[in-house]
């Protein structure tokens, strides 16, 4: 049980641990990443990432297989992609498309490659893929109009699971956005333009979406949380990676406070939520198809 | 050269409160002015004017930079000499002349010491006469008529003076402590002590003589006592009196008034000064007069403790007032004490504490008290002096100043506002604990920092004036636009009270309409005057109105209150109102702080850009949420990672208290119900916090940058109040290194003063972000019981088996151990059916679909595992599944050569009931073999031995099988069946193979009718892309849990048997292909995107898509067009891997 206290001279926005829960990086309003040795009960503070000018609002580790490297996003409109090399932290690449804070970011499911999704209250998100010979082409994408505040990945699956086996399986790779519209958005790779296309606009919330977090599972249903402002969290669910989303909401009444942001468990079962009444509850969807309190944490 | 007016010390609005003042900057030495109005706290910056009367307005900053902490600072006693101040600055002393202009203040500079001065005394007689003492052994006595050196030096020789005092009432008489001893001096006798003190057990750090004994002395020590000397008394060196206390004692004074002392601890004490009666231990000593042990020594019996400096206390001072000319002794007495929290504290005397002390109030004087004008130097003097004239020109240079002419006094006025704190109540003990608005003072100052868009060109608290400029969206063109407005606010003097609203005035403006200006007027009127009514302070709302936001105008929520208020004012003490009103008129005419305001006051944007960067973007449009404070995400090993801003409950429990004390309520007792009825959560909730609570990160601006200065100053306060004691060389080095000045100078804002101060906000709660600490933590939480899966199920189950009912009834075996008991049952029923389908696996086969039948079971338990979104058993599922089918080819391969029949029937058939042939099957054949080696060229050559043929459709896709599986598994000696394209009939390589053991064996129609659905595809073909998502899933998830072997084992056996379902799918396809391409033998598949054995053609290197051909001996692919092609000129492989392709197929074109 790890217990890191004023890891930070500011607040924390985001703490993750890399694939093998050995290390942990956090960043903070006080501009900094800091990286943290993860054994056991004991942490030990690796290093600290100074180069964002603003806050810094997530990070994300990278599959391992690329290497250790730590992408960060930040309110001065930048990503920084960090990287490990014998003990030393170097910035490796600065990605700055975007004209205003970049509120999330997240590394494409391995299968994909080295590929990064990035928000940005500028309205758009991007997606960059840094290939081989060391080029990344961006792909920017004008998502919501008044800002994005999160974008998520989808898990890898694949379209057309069942019958005609003829037809080749496609790859279905998909990610889903929120945005201070209110709206939450799905969009599609197609394979033959080789762009992004909208697959779907969810219209369920009354305030800014906060955060959107595509569950992991690769069950039959394909699970989406949103969180916003307006203190709701709704779940969308998809049959077969086809067909319309259904909108359940987990709970029938208000959260006492807005909510932040939404994580799945790794194989998809709880979701935890966090809000603004500094509290952390769990939920779990019981065989009815209704979501239950399954926990809760307080500081 | 005064420009004061003379005030009155009975118009102090201070005197007779407690009042704190929080001044960082690692002062060391304080001292007051004799009118007590004014008090100087010295540092290596130089010295600050503080105004007792008016703490709010800024200090006046002289500027003195030295690398040498200062010792002591003193201001003349004399009311011939109210402006002279003398500091040290090291071995030399500085007199100050507070007349004139603060970059030419220093009068003379005393050199005459060769190392640090340590202490300073006036004559208390002579006013132009005072004593020095230094390191360097010597006293110094001095005559300011006559500067250049010093009129009597004496030395003791051996050890450093601590200490210098003149006696008060012999003006030739001094006292210095060297070390252990005290030395008293006559000037008359030079360099011979008068007396020698000797008795301490370690260095003397404090002489006081006694003001009205003549001859009377004390001294405290590091020993911990306070000695008693009469040095007159016959001569005697021996302490007439001793008190033992618990810590070593800085400083010991006699009191100003009745018959009693103070001493205050250098380490320990509880960071108190502590007040004792001489009188009471003389009774005490006269007791035990008789014991002669006893007789010299009492412990510390303090009559009152000042307690409340969470630091020691580096000096205390009295502070006091009488009436003019008075010839009644009616002094009153009042605290000051300075500590190294960096803040400057006053206490008032009770009354009884003088009857301890016996000191008779107004008693009739022999001889008048001396008068001292009441004035204040806090004010900047404008120098008209000609610098030429001044004959200490030289001096000076060498003493350098930094300080510009121009912006001389620009120390912010609003964080000098935040570090002033006073209290109505004269009790000084619980006075510093509550935080609240107090006064005008301290709203402006809270508000100061709630709203840093706000700038405060002039605030002038003690007139009531604030002038203040803004943006705010009363545009009438368009709503979004911000248009400038300034704002004049005269605030009453008995603000807050009923009646007592501020008047507002805006500036008149182009871009205002006179529409909205009258709109703008009246509504602030109105919050004026609803928030005066109920005695509110209302500038806050006011400014939330002005910027734009709802203002809750309904003060119904606190029905309570006003009732609670009445009660509280009537506690009140008036007085303060009408004193304050008094000195406020009586500033108004002097120059007011308002000039130098203008100065001060800068847009928060342009003044520190680097604490705001906005990256060049218009706030207005920045859509950036607010962030986040906690959070919690899952870790890739299932745990819980949670962060959040910390906030211990007091705190919590504290703002709940606040919410009413925005109020200005003084309720205390957090219990009454009235508390907790108004504030509980779900009130709070209700209330619509969502709506208030800010979007957008730059709503917070304002408030996040009250909290980062209030960090940065006072992690800021912490480290210089650190330097101040630190060695000089240090301090040298960081001056030099940093801009020290900008550092130091800004008074301390106490962390916890502003965060209460911002939870005061009473709209939304939440936005005072101020009231948020750093303090934050990140925790990680297990929740294993929330999941289905399972790491120590993963641990221990099987995966793998040649008998799955074996595996199953392991599984359940582990599952009931761990207290799974739906899964243990769901095991347990796999392993009976598994068992009896193995024990009879013929006839059973034909009850697979029945709900008794094994492939009935997998696909409800796998039904039931997605509802309950088990990974782990789904793949565990599926593991069965696999697992059944490989046993069942290992069977057939290697077990059950000599039972064919059951081989055949395991294996070869194929569960599409659709495209099952109605005519007679003649032939099956199983080609079995025993196969011990690996050789790939062998076993190629074995495949043509295993001619099967026989039906169209429903074969295994033996050659696909090899191609794929048997590359991976290479191990394996698994070998299928091969199968020839030739419909129903034997083909000769069936003669030619060498083969093993081959056994053909005919089965009957009605049999094999009766297989609709062989057991090897226990899985619809339309799961198992399903089932192979999830093995791959919980492949993963055994990944991250660090079981990487478990791993291989289960993508192993799914890779088997996926491959294997998988180009089952093909053979319509392929036998379409076959039929139409009699003429070449080859084997056609239809492709998969994601095949790993398809890749390029070797022939025209083009993707293949379509028919093709894959040679069994070198795995080489080719489309069927290009094979064609390539085979009509050669028969090596196009690859040039040397393989002869249509040779293994004999095959020719």
């Amino acid at each position: 049980m790890v217990s890191i206290t004023n890891a930070h001279n500011d607040l924390i926005h985001d703490a993750v641990l890399d694939y093998y829960g050995k290390r942990l990086a956090t960043c903070s309003s006080d501009k900094t990443i800091k990286i943290f040795e993860v054994e056991g009960e004991n942490h030990k503070l690796i290093d600290t990432l100074v180069g964002h000018e603003g806050p810094v609002w997530r990070v994300d580790w990278a599959h391992p297989k690329f290497g250790t490297i730590l992408a960060s996003c930040s309110y001065d409109g930048k990503v920084i992609i960090w990287k490990e090399e014998n003990g030393k932290w170097s910035q490796i690449a600065t990605h700055a498309v975007h004209s205003a804070s970049v509120n999330s970011v997240q590394w494409a499911p391995h299968e994909y490659g080295v590929m990064l999704l990035a928000a940005s209250s500028d309205g758009k998100v991007s997606i960059i893929e840094f290939k081989e010979t060391g080029t990344s082409t961006p792909i920017v994408i004008d998502a919501h109009a008044i800002g994005v505040n999160s974008a998520c990945w989808a898990p890898v699956s694949y379209q057309d699971v069942e019958s005609d086996s003829n037809k080749p399986t496609k790859e279905l790779r998909r990610f889903v956005t929120g945005g201070a519209d209110n709206l939450v958005k799905i969009w599609k790779y197609d394979n033959d333009t080789q762009l992004y296309v909208l697959e779907e606009t969810l219209n369920g919330h009354s305030d800014w979406v906060r955060d959107v977090a595509w569950s992991p599972s690769v069950l039959l249903r394909s699970y989406i949380a949103s969180v916003s402002q307006d203190r709701t969290c709704v779940i969308w669910s998809q049959e077969n990676n086809k067909g319309p989303w259904k909108k359940t909401e987990v709970k029938q009444d208000k959260f006492p406070d807005v909510l932040w942001r939404a994580s799945w468990s790794l194989s998809g079962n709880i979701l935890a939520l966090s809000g603004g009444d500094n509290k952390v509850t769990l939920w779990k969807e019981n065989l009815t198809g209704n979501w239950e309190p399954a926990g809760e944490v307080q500081q | 050269m005064s420009i004061h007016q003379k005030d009155d010390p009975y118009k102090s609005s201070t005197f007779g409160k407690s009042l704190s003042l929080k001044v960082d900057g690692g002062f060391n030495a304080i001292s007051i002015n004799p009118s007590a109005r004014d008090v100087v706290l010295a540092s290596r910056q130089g010295l600050y004017i503080i105004d007792l009367d008016d703490p709010f307005s800024p200090p006046r900053w002289l500027h003195h930079e030295t690398p040498w902490q200062v010792a002591d600072v003193q201001w003349s006693p004399h009311p011939a000499k109210p402006y002279w101040i003398v500091s040290t600055s090291n071995q030399k002393a500085i007199i100050w002349n507070l007349t004139r202009s603060s970059s030419n203040a220093i009068e003379y500079a005393l050199h005459g010491h060769t190392r640090a001065i340590t202490d300073i005394n006036f004559n208390p007689q002579q006013p132009d006469i005072l004593a020095t003492c230094s390191v360097d052994t010597y006293v110094h006595a001095w005559d300011l008529r006559s500067p250049k050196r010093p009129f009597y030096s004496t030395s003791p020789w051996r050890s450093s003076a601590s200490q210098v005092k003149w006696n008060f009432r012999d003006s030739n008489i001094l006292a210095s402590s060297h070390d252990n001893d005290v030395f008293i001096w006559d000037l008359r006798n030079g360099s011979t002590p008068l007396s020698k003190l000797e008795g301490h057990q370690s260095s003397v750090n404090s002489i006081d003589f006694n003001r009205t004994g003549g001859s009377e002395i004390m001294s405290s020590s590091n020993d911990g006592t306070v000695k008693f000397w009469n040095y007159q008394s016959g001569g005697s060196t021996e302490s007439t009196r001793t008190v033992r206390t618990e810590f070593p004692i800085w400083r010991g004074r006699y009191l100003p008034f009745g018959n009693g002392y103070c001493v205050m601890p250098m380490v320990g004490g509880e960071n108190s000064v502590y007040m004792m009666s001489l009188d009471q231990s003389e009774d005490d000593l006269s007791e035990t007069k008789t014991d002669k042990n006893a007789i010299n020594s009492t412990k510390l019996q303090p009559i009152y403790t000042f307690k409340g400096h969470s630091d020691r206390v580096i000096d205390f001072l009295w502070r006091s007032r009488h009436t003019y000319d008075t010839m009644i002794d009616d002094r009153e007495f009042e605290l000051v004490t300075w500590s190294k929290d960096c803040s400057l504290r006053l206490w008032p005397i009770a009354d009884i504490l003088y009857n301890k002390v016996n000191f008779e109030r107004n008693k009739r004087l022999k001889e008048k008290l001396p008068n001292y004008e009441y004035i204040t130097y806090n004010r900047e003097v404008h120098d008209t002096m000609n610098f030429n004239d001044n004959e200490y020109k030289r001096i000076k240079e060498t003493f350098v100043t930094t300080s510009g002419l121009t912006n001389m006094n620009n120390v912010d006025h609003l964080n000098w506002l935040s570090g002033v704190r006073m209290n109505d109540q004269n009790t000084p003990d619980d006075l510093f604990e509550q935080p609240k608005l107090h006064n005008l003072g301290e709203e402006v100052s809270a508000i100061g920092q709630k709203f840093p868009k706000v700038v405060f060109e002039k605030i002038s608290v003690s007139t009531g004036e604030i002038l203040l400029t803004m943006n705010g969206p009363w545009s009438d063109s368009n709503p979004d636009e911000y248009i400038f407005l300034r704002i004049e606010i005269n605030v009453p003097s008995y603000y807050p009270h009923r009646g007592n609203a501020p008047v507002f005035k805006i500036e008149e403006n182009g871009n205002l309409t006179d529409v909205k200006k009258q709109e703008i007027l009246a509504k602030l009127n109105e919050i004026g005057k609803v928030y005066t009514d109920s005695d509110l302070y209302c500038l806050e709302q006011c400014l939330h109105y002005l910027l734009g936001e709802k203002v809750s105008m309904d003060l119904d929520d606190n029905i309570d209150e006003p009732l609670f208020y009445l009660d509280v004012a009537n506690s009140v003490n008036f007085d303060e109102f009408s004193t304050m009103s008094e000195s406020i008129e009586s500033v108004k005419s002097t120059e007011s702080s308002s000039d130098s305001g203008n100065n001060i006051f800068t847009n928060p944007f342009d003044q520190n850009p680097e604490t705001r960067n906005t990256f060049g973007r218009n706030l207005a449009f920045d859509t950036t949420p607010v962030p986040n404070e906690c959070g919690a995400i899952w870790t890739p090993t299932g745990k819980l990672l949670c962060f959040f801003s910390t906030e211990s409950k007091p705190e919590r429990k504290q703002r709940n208290v606040l919410k009413l004390t925005r109020d200005n309520l003084m309720i205390k007792d957090e219990s009454k119900p009235i508390t907790k009825s108004l504030y509980d959560d779900n009130n709070i909730s209700e209330k619509g916090i969502a709506n208030s609570r800010p979007k957008r990160y730059v709503d917070t601006f304002s408030a996040n940058d009250a909290k980062s200065r209030a960090t940065d100053v006072t992690s800021d306060g912490e480290s210089t109040s650190d330097d101040s004691f630190g060695s000089f060389v240090d301090d040298w080095n960081d001056i030099v290194g940093n801009d020290i000045v900008v550092r130091t100078r800004i008074p301390t804002l106490l962390g916890n003063f502003a965060k209460s101060f911002g939870s005061v906000h009473s709209e939304s709660l939440k936005t005072g972000d101020s009231s948020r600490t750093t303090k934050n933590i990140i925790i990680t939480k297990d929740f294993y019981s929330l999941f289905q899966e399972d790491i120590r199920l993963a641990l221990k189950y099987e995966i793998m088996n040649e008998h799955p009912d074996e595996m199953a009834r392991h599984n359940a075996l582990i599952a009931e151990r761990y207290g799974y008991e739906e899964i243990s049952h769901c095991w347990q029923i796999l392993s009976d059916l598994l068992l009896a389908e193995r024990e009879q696996s013929f006839t059973s086969f034909t009850w697979n679909n029945n709900p008794l039948g094994i492939k009935w079971f997998i696909k409800e338990a796998i039904k039931y595992f997605e509802k309950e979104s088990n990974i782990q058993m789904l793949a565990m599922l599926c593991c069965v599944a696999a697992n059944l089918f490989i046993s069942k080819t290992n069977s057939a391969d290697i077990y059950n050569v000599q039972e064919s029949y059951e081989s055949m029937v395991t294996y070869d058939l194929d569960g599409e009931h659709d495209i099952w042939p109605n005519e007679v099957h003649s032939q099956f054949s199983a080609g079995n073999t025993i196969q011990s080696q690996n050789d790939s060229f062998a076993r190629s050559k074995l495949l043509y031995s295993y001619d099967n043929y026989s039906v169209q459709s429903e074969e295994m896709a033996g050659n696909v099988y090899q191609t794929t599986v048997g590359r991976t598994m290479n191990s394996r000696h698994v070998l299928p069946p091969k199968r020839n394209s030739n419909i129903g009939l034997q083909t000769p390589t069936s003669h030619r193979a060498k083969v093993a053991h081959v056994s053909v064996e005919l089965i009957e129609d009605v049999v094999l009718k009766s297989f609709k659905n062989p057991v090897g595809n226990i899985l619809d073909s339309s799961d198992i892309k399903k089932c192979q998502l999830y093995i791959y899933q919980y492949a993963k998830l055994l990944f991250r849990w660090g079981l990487p072997y478990k791993r291989v084992e289960l993508l192993k056996i799914s890779i088997q048997a996926i491959a294997e379902h998988l180009h089952e799918n093909s053979f319509d396809l392929e036998d379409l292909n076959r039929v139409n391409n009699n003429t070449i033998e080859i084997n056609w598949v239809s492709t998969y995107a994601d095949d790993k054995a398809v890749s390029n053609c070797n022939y025209c290197n083009l993707k293949i898509k379509g028919s093709m051909y894959v040679c069994g001996g070198c795995q080489h692919v080719l489309h069927a067009d290009c094979a064609k092609e390539w085979w009509a000129i050669g028969n090596e492989c196009p690859s040039g891997c040397g393989c002869h392709c249509p040779d293994r197929y004999n095959l020719c074109s």
